[in-house]
């Protein structure tokens, strides 16, 4: 015969430990997202979205919008026209919610003297460079973000499968699975990744509400992120953020199995290269001189 | 209820001689103890703060933290080093220390583990690279091979390590056919478990100064100097403290296998610098940053030559017999060896490896207070663990831990030494004394074997009858005799003239110290299949020899 006081701590004990269950199974023990059911999928992105809303105070949707059929994006750069003003870099940050206090930027324009530049090496390339007018006499800027491989260096070495690539061509991360081992930076040739050293911030008049799972949703501390081809945008038919913010026309995107695509026409018409061709990854990215 | 009385009893025998000691362990336990604390409160703080609380950055993703589990997955295959020479080529005095050896792979995989586990930027998904668990990305993910091989090599060497301890709690001789195979298993694994490692960096093309295929076997060569330094500093520091009882002949071969390890390591540097430096390509920077600086970035400079300095410091000191066989010299090498590979394979090969990123950039990194004192937690947890575990397998051995109901543990006649059973009275020559003249002796004195000893008795050499049989049938002056004959025609007068003791005495000499047991001369004797052993004094001077006859009559002594 139980007394009522070991009834309740018994049933206590019970729900206690069932909470505690239930939350190990919510927040540390859940599934891949990409092995949830299409209806747990749908549960777990709107408790995203609640828990955005909640921080940012603003009404936010996160889509999982899968690849398109027949659509493998590909991304040409015309390097003689580049002007190195990187509008495309802070338009990319505001679009894909980079962390503010500690800057991420996805994007990185290298500026190098004309003479020096090799597609292979970048030793002489200067990162940091404040010129009052752009562009300067001498000089050629390459911006290079996450080239997309064929066959990506980073994708193989992720001990968990957190970063894969998809369908569409996009290598995509999985911030719910990495646990920020970082060997994906090791990997990268092309230094297009990014880690959260700390919890990112960014300001809440600033945030892009509108997000993809995989894509510019919110971040956190100790994962890594890179360009995605702004996949929020690019599987709705958009252009990247960084190809209509560019102010010259630089930047070139399309659908490579698209004969009459912008990207089709540069590669059937001009001499395009990549970076760092020797290491056979394979980029998606391509770059050229229109000019000169 | 038996099993339970009788856990508790081990427990109850485990606690009291891992967790008793005198004053140095407590001392000890405690600054480790300290350390753990400090590390662990740091460790807390970086959980908080992200890993921004490290010096890291985007552009050197690895540092601190990477570099030591490197390092010490070269000290957990250590223990291969000694079960080679041990099992394969017998060499008994190694034998039993083997298992001091496995100890410490098990405590230092568990540390590198722990310096992995550290570095995670979500380490509460650890799982996540787990195979069946979570989602290993077998067979591509080298960490997923590096974590598969890490976690085998540290079961089986607990397996073994148990395996002969449950045995000797018992009091029974482990069975051979049980332990041998999975001694053999761990040998591969060993090699493996740095292989892999190396592998984690040498695969990424995206890293030139990583991706040559030395890098495997750099790894290796230099995990034999780190290695064996370290078992020999911990050896010396046993002996000094709990009096543990330890053969110069098993630490001087750990020497000797560091220094041919080192030479080998050298080796592989220079055709690396030589390679790079040579051809001149890109991939020259990354080297160009280690061991020059690129402009004002000359992080690496300093530590990489000081890291050359101590290692060739402790190759000479191990390579030269005199430093070798000498305490403070022996120390000196391991202490320089084991700091000098830490610099150059912990730090000097993660490091340099970022720098210049990808895209050419030079971000310079050193550690940051709190990489600093998580890793020394790390570190301390590592030394804590191998300290309780030594005390345990001390205790096994010498009979202290053991079941109540086991035989009382076998122990040894140890009373009688070399000096109790020597012949004391010992004729010995000069080196310049005439062959003639020893033939004499050795027929007058009815003797088979004569020291050569300098002015001050300190033994340099033995001249037995068959040296001087040998000399007899070999009349022909050797290969290298021969080319001296034609280039300095005196040298054949010397030939003619006799040769002298110096010139034909074996050196140097298999000698002993006075204390030594009786049961170390019976090896000594059977190992090296002579018949007699120099006995000497601290200084290496002649105080009698003992041959065969006179330990057949110290065996009749014991059991009469």
């Amino acid at each position: 015969m139980l007394t009522r006081r070991e009834f309740i701590r018994n049933s206590l004990t019970i729900l206690g430990s069932m909470s505690l269950g239930a939350c190990l199974k919510q927040d540390i023990f859940k599934e891949k997202f990409m092995e949830l059911s299409e209806e747990e999928k749908k549960r777990f992105l709107m408790r995203l979205e609640e828990r955005y809303e909640r921080r940012y105070g603003i009404k936010f949707s996160v889509k999982d919008t899968p690849p398109l059929e027949g659509v493998v994006f590909g991304y040409a750069l015309d390097l003689s026209r580049c002007i190195g003003c990187r509008r495309c870099v802070y338009a990319c940050v505001r679009e894909n919610n980079q962390s503010r206090d500690i800057p991420i930027q996805w994007i990185r324009v290298l500026r190098i003297k004309k003479e020096h530049f090799a597609p292979s090496d970048f030793e002489s390339a200067e990162h940091y460079y404040n010129p009052e007018k752009v562009p300067e006499d001498g000089y050629m800027y390459i911006p290079v973000q996450c080239q997309q491989c064929e066959s990506p260096p980073c994708v193989k070495v992720c001990p968990t499968k957190a970063t894969w690539k998809e369908p569409d061509g996009i290598v995509v991360i999985d911030y719910e699975w990495c646990i920020g081992c970082r060997c994906c930076m090791a990997a990268c040739p092309y230094w297009a990744r990014r880690f959260n050293w700390k919890e990112p911030y960014i300001p809440k008049e600033e945030i892009n509400p509108d997000t993809h799972y995989y894509g510019n949703r919110p971040r956190m501390r100790g994962v890594v992120e890179k360009c995605t081809f702004c996949i929020q945008r690019t599987r709705n038919g958009r252009y990247p953020a960084c190809v209509e913010a560019c102010p010259t026309g630089a930047r070139k995107f399309g659908n490579l199995l698209d004969p009459e695509s912008e990207v089709r026409y540069i590669l059937d018409n001009f001499k395009v290269f990549r970076l760092k061709a020797e290491l056979n990854t394979e980029p998606r990215f391509f770059y050229f001189f229109s000019l000169g | 209820m038996k099993l339970l009385s009788e856990a508790l009893i081990f427990f109850k025998g485990l606690s009291d001689v891992t967790f008793r000691g005198g004053r140095v362990f407590y001392i000890w336990m405690s600054i480790l103890t300290f350390f753990i604390l400090t590390g662990a409160l740091a460790y807390i703080y970086q959980l908080r703060a992200g890993l921004i609380i490290t010096n890291m950055r985007d552009q050197v993703s690895w540092g601190f933290y990477v570099s030591n589990f490197t390092f010490l997955v070269g000290i957990a295959a250590a223990a291969v080093l000694l079960i080679i020479p041990a099992y394969l080529y017998s060499f008994k005095p190694i034998k039993r220390i083997v298992i001091y050896g496995e100890l410490l792979a098990i405590s230092a995989v568990i540390t590198a583990l722990l310096f992995i586990f550290v570095d995670f930027g979500r380490p509460e998904r650890f799982w996540h690279a787990i195979p069946f668990i979570g989602t290993a990305n077998f067979p591509y993910s080298i960490l997923t091979w590096d974590m598969l091989v890490l976690n085998a090599y540290l079961g089986l060497n607990l397996l073994i390590v148990l395996y002969v301890g449950c045995n000797t709690y018992f009091g029974k001789e482990p069975d051979k056919h049980i332990l041998m195979p999975l001694i053999l298993i761990s040998i591969p694994l060993a090699v493996a478990v740095h292989t892999v490692t190396a592998f984690v960096y040498n695969g990424l093309s995206a890293r030139p100064f990583w991706n040559a295929s030395i890098l495997a076997p750099r790894f290796l060569a230099s995990a034999f100097c780190s290695g064996p330094s370290l078992l020999i500093i911990i050896f010396h520091v046993l002996k000094r403290f709990i009096g543990f009882k330890i053969e110069d002949r098993a630490i001087g071969k750990l020497a000797e296998i560091a220094a041919y390890a080192m030479a080998i390591n050298i080796f592989l540097m220079l055709s690396e610098v030589y390679k790079e430096y040579y051809s001149k390509t890109i991939h020259l920077i990354s080297l160009k940053y280690l061991y020059e600086g690129l402009g004002s970035h000359k992080g690496f400079v300093l530590p990489i030559r000081i890291s050359l300095l101590l290692n060739v410091l402790g190759l000479l000191l191990f390579l030269i017999p005199k430093t070798r066989r000498k305490t403070p010299t022996l120390i000196a090498g391991a202490v320089s060896m084991f700091i000098g590979i830490w610099l150059e394979k912990g730090m000097g090969l993660v490091v340099p490896g970022f720098i210049p990123s990808p895209l050419g950039e030079v971000y310079e990194y050193s550690p940051s207070v709190y990489e600093i004192l998580i890793a020394l937690g790390v570190f301390s947890t590592g030394a804590m663990l191998y300290t309780l575990s030594l005390r345990a397998a001390v205790s096994l051995e010498t009979g202290k831990l053991r079941h109540p109901g086991a035989p009382p543990p076998v122990i040894e006649k140890e009373g009688l030494t070399a000096g109790d059973i020597m012949t004391k009275e010992v004729i010995a020559v000069l080196p310049e004394t005439s062959v003639d003249e020893i033939a004499g002796l050795l027929i007058n004195h009815r003797i088979s074997g004569i020291p050569v000893v300098d002015n001050e008795r300190r033994v340099l050499g033995i001249v037995s009858e068959s040296d001087i049989i040998y000399r007899e049938i070999h009349r022909d002056p050797e290969i290298l005799e021969r080319l001296g004959g034609i280039v300095l025609p005196a040298y054949r007068q010397t030939l003619k003239r006799g040769l002298t003791a110096g010139e034909i005495m074996t050196s140097p000499p298999v000698t002993a110290h006075v204390n030594t047991t009786l049961r170390e001369l019976v090896e000594l004797v059977v190992d090296k299949r002579i018949k007699r052993i120099i006995i000497v004094d601290k200084e290496g001077r002649l105080c009698g020899i003992v041959s065969r006859i006179d330990i057949v009559k110290a065996i009749e002594r014991l059991h009469p």
